[in-house]
């Protein structure tokens, strides 16, 4: 346990360049991982403890690092922090650590979930490698975390950059191939679900809440196919995983992209066919919501990028057509939908005076009315679990 | 009897701390609390439609001082759900001593380490919390007495004047203690 006569903070935007650079920070001096905070749009900070002169040290390093691997926002050396100062901030409230054990690690930084799920499925079945876990920072920059044989490591990576580049953007890798055991706190949770064997995933990314259960409606209509789960991805993204036969699956990520396409942007579609286990165990965890009272009635969503806008608007609906509240949800990044139940024509007029009433006080980003959504899909979506 | 909600919504948070002290002392309304979607945060009170017209009116012009872009509105007969948008009601009621409130705003984390660290150095303030609010936004409040609290914020804003993620700093040298409590550290 090094002693704590000075503080050093690193911020990069990317979280490999800040698990690299804490890396090499860790080996280079005595210091230790005290904190780390994330502040949306992809910048995330860490925080370590030691001498003065180590902590220089390590800073010095890991600047190089992380030059290397991203970007830098911040980085200070504070000698003689004020302890009692340094005991209301964030970064010392989310430190649990996830075991590393001996192996090497590997890190793949893509933006958005689809490149990120076909550069898993890549890497394990490519290579001897084991899914850790995945995390999103904002700005829809998401990690996912693999561990095996420095070897396998190193292949399954360079599989899994070229699978995701196919998909979206690769944002970094990087290959630790041995990770200093300090590094656990900056670990993703580990995978909760159970992996299933399933014919086909299927990811189709959207940006908002409203074209995502759009895309998810169109899907369970077009084809036998189960939705999961609609994923935050962070930056205003959702992606919603289906499960089903490659055929079926095919045909309904088509008729999601489509539907999505009159409402909004597409960010990405893509199907893995025969999913590894452990990708469906880390990414394809079923959502389950209460039982929804308001199952079966017709569906209004109402998107804006602004709280008030959006109250309005639903104070409007409520009292312009006989329709109900069923939730809310906040996609972050400046985006915020309400969901209003009722019988068809009362949600259509409710959605119309809504969208109205909204647009005088900010952005209306999308109104969509279902109909007559199907029950596959109620207790799948995410304004329910709020 | 139903009353009126006002809702102010500003780019970042400390814009909505200003606005809900300067609303609160202007006219009879209650603080209900605030929300946050990432980027943009509201504050939401509660009174009479005159005094909540009144309310946002100072609150308004108080958030500009932080904030640039200020959006402000009343509900004059909500419907009950819309009170389920306040997604961080006011904590319960709590003694607070008699202090001032510095607020410190720029977009990114680890430069609030430093200034937090300075500040506490330069004079006898503390660091009350450090909301953050995603799309970068992050704002330190500290509390001290009055000229600890201007001493310290000059400080601050002398240590951020070359950062371009600065994105302002005030003082409320007599806050409402319903502030600090929807505002405060939880618990």
């Amino acid at each position: 346990m090094a002693s704590t006569s000075a503080l050093g903070i690193l911020e990069t935007r990317g979280m490999t360049a800040l698990v690299g650079a804490t890396d090499a920070m860790l080996k280079v001096a005595q210091v230790d991982l005290c904190g780390r905070h994330g502040v949306g749009s992809g910048w995330v900070t860490v925080a370590i403890q030691g001498e003065v002169a180590s902590v220089q040290t390590a800073l010095a390093t890991g600047r190089e690092m992380a030059e290397s691997l991203g970007e830098i926002i911040t980085s200070q050396v504070i000698a003689r922090p004020q302890m009692a100062a340094m005991q209301t901030m964030p970064h010392r409230e989310e430190i649990t650590a996830v075991p590393l054990g001996g192996q090497a690690l590997g890190i793949l930084e893509t933006q958005g979930l689809a490149p990120l799920i076909a550069g898993a499925d890549a890497m394990v079945k490519g290579a001897a490698v084991e899914l850790a876990g995945w995390a999103f920072i904002g700005g829809a920059l998401l990690h996912t975390v693999i561990r095996g044989d420095v070897a396998a490591v190193q292949t399954a990576l360079e599989l899994g950059r070229q699978a995701a580049a196919q998909v979206g953007p690769v944002h970094a890798s990087l290959v630790i191939p041995q990770p200093d055991p300090g590094l656990g706190p900056l670990m993703p949770p580990p995978p909760q679900a159970q992996g299933v064997t399933t014919g086909a995933l299927g990811v189709v990314e959207t940006t908002g809440y409203t074209c995502a259960v759009a895309g998810a409606d169109a899907m369970v209509k077009a084809a036998d196919v189960e939705v999961l789960r609609l994923t935050i991805g962070s930056g205003g993204r959702i992606a919603v995983l289906a499960q089903g036969s490659l055929d079926a699956m095919q045909a309904a990520v088509d008729a999601g992209a489509q539907a999505i396409g009159r409402l909004g942007e597409t960010n990405a579609v893509e199907v893995v066919s025969r999913p590894s286990l452990d990708v469906m165990a880390c990414f394809g965890g079923l959502a389950e919501a209460p039982a929804p009272i308001l199952a079966g009635r017709a569906m209004g969503l109402i998107e804006t990028r602004s709280t008030i806008a959006l109250v309005k608007a639903v104070d409007q609906m409520l009292k312009s057509a006989d329709v109900e509240y069923d939730g809310s949800y906040k996609v972050g990044y400046y985006l915020t939908a309400a969901v209003l139940r009722g019988d068809v024509g009362a949600v259509q007029v409710a959605l119309d005076a809504g969208a109205v009433e909204g647009a005088k006080y900010g952005e209306v980003v999308a109104v969509h009315l279902i109909p007559y959504p199907f029950a596959e899909l109620e207790g799948r979506l995410s304004h329910l679990h709020e | 009897m139903s009353a009126a909600v006002g809702m102010i919504e500003v780019e970042g948070v400390g814009g909505i701390v200003l606005a809900a002290d300067a609303a609160c002392k202007t006219a009879a309304v209650d603080l209900l609390g605030w929300d946050s979607i990432g980027g943009f945060t509201t504050v939401f009170f509660r009174g009479s439609v005159s005094d909540v017209q009144a309310a946002l009116k100072s609150g308004e012009a108080a958030a500009g001082q932080i904030s640039s872009q200020v959006v402000a509105a009343p509900l004059t007969a909500p419907a009950p759900d819309c009170l389920q948008f306040v997604t961080t009601p006011i904590g319960p009621p709590r003694q607070y001593p008699k202090q001032a409130l510095g607020l410190i705003e720029t977009r990114g984390y680890g430069v609030h380490v430093g200034t937090n660290d300075q500040m506490t150095k330069a004079a006898a303030v503390e660091v009350f919390r450090v909301l953050t609010v995603h799309d970068r936004v992050v704002c330190s409040l500290i509390v001290g007495d009055i000229g600890a609290v201007r001493e310290a914020v000059a400080v601050a804003k002398g240590l951020l004047r070359e950062e371009e993620n600065f994105l302002g700093a005030a003082v409320i040298p007599q806050p409402l203690v319903e502030v600090l409590q929807a505002f405060g550290p939880e618990a």
